[in-house]
């Protein structure tokens, strides 16, 4: 496990986690992070050989439902937070050309 | 009843309703409840303490809304919480820091400060909070009053903005245990648009809440006790176990060595959860969009997110995306999980031997505003809650001594833990005490 993070390191995962940052947010975040591993690294010590990972809690399996129309929200309902729309749409910049 | 809004000089609220009306008659039939503002509600607005979401209006009530509305509960506004419910302080909110009733030069706890304060200045009966990694415990210890988080599952989350889905649970703040066994009582029972909600039908937990519990054996791990603890703590919590012992239970030592690793397991597991379940805060369909004029999609996602997410939160999105990313997945988010599960065998054997668990909510009281600046330091206020939220079993926070500081008493909290859907026993554990001891009464300055 890491116990520092480089400049390199956190651009690239502040880019995966789409969050534009100055150098300077680059530079603390480091700093913070590299703290924040340096504390995680203490599950060294946990002997977890042969464990089964446990995600949740509840071990639910998937519950399904019957297929079958129910309420749902009208359009003027889901349109209505939109920072942008135009007519019955959300209104997005060019999408094309760029990275997504 | 007294104004909220003449009287909150704490910042508690972000928004004040005008006394509702609710003529339902129910069990709840006149209590008021403030709303955490990540808890979405038709009337008012829904910002989670977030430039994110400011002004964001729910098309839709949380369950645990509508349940308390039918119960004859009167809404009267959403209090400040930390960003998203990440914090233990309640200062990382958009709408400026919540101040402690105690001692308003520090922090309420978080990230359920606004409820905790609003029910310690008296300026509602009791509140709900969502509890993570200790956002109900901490501040109701912090403040000097009853924090209850019930068993994972129990109260459905549908409508409860989501930071962690697999630790999230939505609970309640009150002045006494009834209240809290109440309102989720009412609250609990399956939910079909929860599918993490328990299937059974709402357990009776105020059917026999005052029937002290005949044998009760009382658990204290010795990692709970030790240099970590302010002195004023410690001594709070031996007379806490005095009173239980003077009530006839056996006190028990049990062993949880894993509460050494509680936060950093959490650290792993919380930040992964929050970094897939915010990344649908994309400026497209609600919430904050950048005014700049963006040349494509990635652009618009990144410049939104930068302006909309406070600096807490982008760090628990990087951490989370970091190990979750490729090529460190199983070094890390894998191995928080497989510790996860020691950590309920942990608690599955202690419990064999033991009722409830007893130790300090927290490791000292409360800290002055601007106080722990360093991330690290922060997480580690909730050294005695987390693990409750990474097993998903039930703790309650109930005040249990003062600690006198610069001339002013501060609230000290003691912890309870219950096994997995084992909350009647838990909240009769808690009467027990409260009915032996006068705490809960004391009120701070401030209430007249």
């Amino acid at each position: 496990m890491k116990t520092s993070l480089t400049s390199d390191e956190v651009r690239h995962v502040a880019k995966l986690s789409r969050l534009s940052l100055s150098d300077t947010e680059i530079e603390r975040a480091k700093e913070d992070l590299s703290t924040i591993f340096e504390h995680i690294s203490k599950l060294n010590a946990v002997d977890t050989e042969g464990v089964e990972p446990l995600d949740h809690p509840t071990e639910l399996l998937n519950r399904s439902r019957d297929d079958s129309v129910g309420e749902a929200l009208s359009q003027q309902q889901v349109l209505a937070n939109a920072p942008a729309t135009k007519d019955v749409y959300f209104d997005v910049p060019k999408v094309l050309g760029g990275d997504a | 009843m007294i104004s909220i809004k003449e009287n909150d000089v704490f910042n508690a609220f972000h928004e004040i309703w005008d006394e509702t009306d609710n003529s339902n008659a129910g069990p709840l039939q006149g209590i008021t409840v403030a709303i955490k503002d990540n808890i979405v509600t038709k009337k008012g607005t829904t910002t989670c303490g977030s430039k994110m979401l400011d002004g964001y209006q729910s098309p839709f009530n949380a369950t645990v809304i509508d349940r308390l509305e039918e119960a004859g509960a009167i809404l009267v506004g959403k209090t400040n919480c930390d960003e998203f419910a990440m914090g233990s302080s309640t200062e990382h909110c958009a709408w400026g820091p919540v101040l402690n009733p105690w001692d308003t030069t520090r922090v309420p706890g978080g990230s359920s400060g606004g409820s905790a304060a609003a029910v310690a200045a008296r300026l509602c009966r009791t509140a709900l909070g969502s509890d993570t990694g200790g956002s109900i415990r901490q501040p109701a210890a912090l403040c000097g009053i009853v924090g209850y988080k019930p068993t994972y599952g129990l109260v459905s989350r549908y409508g409860l903005v989501a930071f962690a889905s697999s630790l999230d649970q939505i609970g309640t703040f009150s002045l006494h245990v009834e209240d809290a066994a109440l309102l989720v009582e009412t609250m609990s029972g399956f939910d079909t648009l929860d599918s993490t909600c328990r299937e059974e039908s709402a357990p009776k937990l105020t059917e026999h809440l005052h029937e002290p519990i005949e044998g009760l054996r009382i658990g204290v791990p010795a990692q709970y006790r030790g240099s970590q603890n302010d002195p004023d703590v410690d001594a709070a919590i031996n007379g806490a176990i005095e009173t239980f012992c003077s009530l006839g239970a056996t006190i028990v030592e049990i062993d949880l060595p894993l509460t050494d690793v509680g936060i950093s397991t959490y650290c792993v597991l919380a930040p992964a959860e929050c970094s897939s379940n915010l990344a649908r805060y994309d400026g497209i369909r609600y919430g904050h969009r950048t005014d700049k004029l963006c040349k494509d999609l990635y652009e618009l996602y990144s410049e939104s997110r930068a302006e909309g997410f406070g600096d807490e939160v982008k760090r628990r999105i990087m951490l989370g995306t970091y190990v979750l990313s490729s090529g460190y997945y199983d070094a890390y988010y894998n191995n928080a999980l497989k510790t996860r599960r020691l950590i309920c065998r942990e608690y599955e054997t202690a419990f064999k031997k033991c009722d409830v668990i007893l130790g300090p909510t927290t490791p000292s009281p409360a800290f002055a505003l601007g106080e722990k600046s360093d991330p690290l330091s922060m997480y580690l206020c909730d050294v005695y809650t987390a693990n409750t939220n990474i097993a998903g079993i039930c703790g309650i926070s109930l005040p249990c001594g003062f600690s006198e500081v610069n001339g002013k008493p501060l609230p000290v909290g003691l912890h309870l833990q219950g096994a997995w859907y084992d909350d009647a026993k838990l909240l009769r554990a808690a009467q027990m005490f409260q009915t032996a001891t006068d705490f809960h009464t004391k009120t701070p300055e401030c209430v007249t």
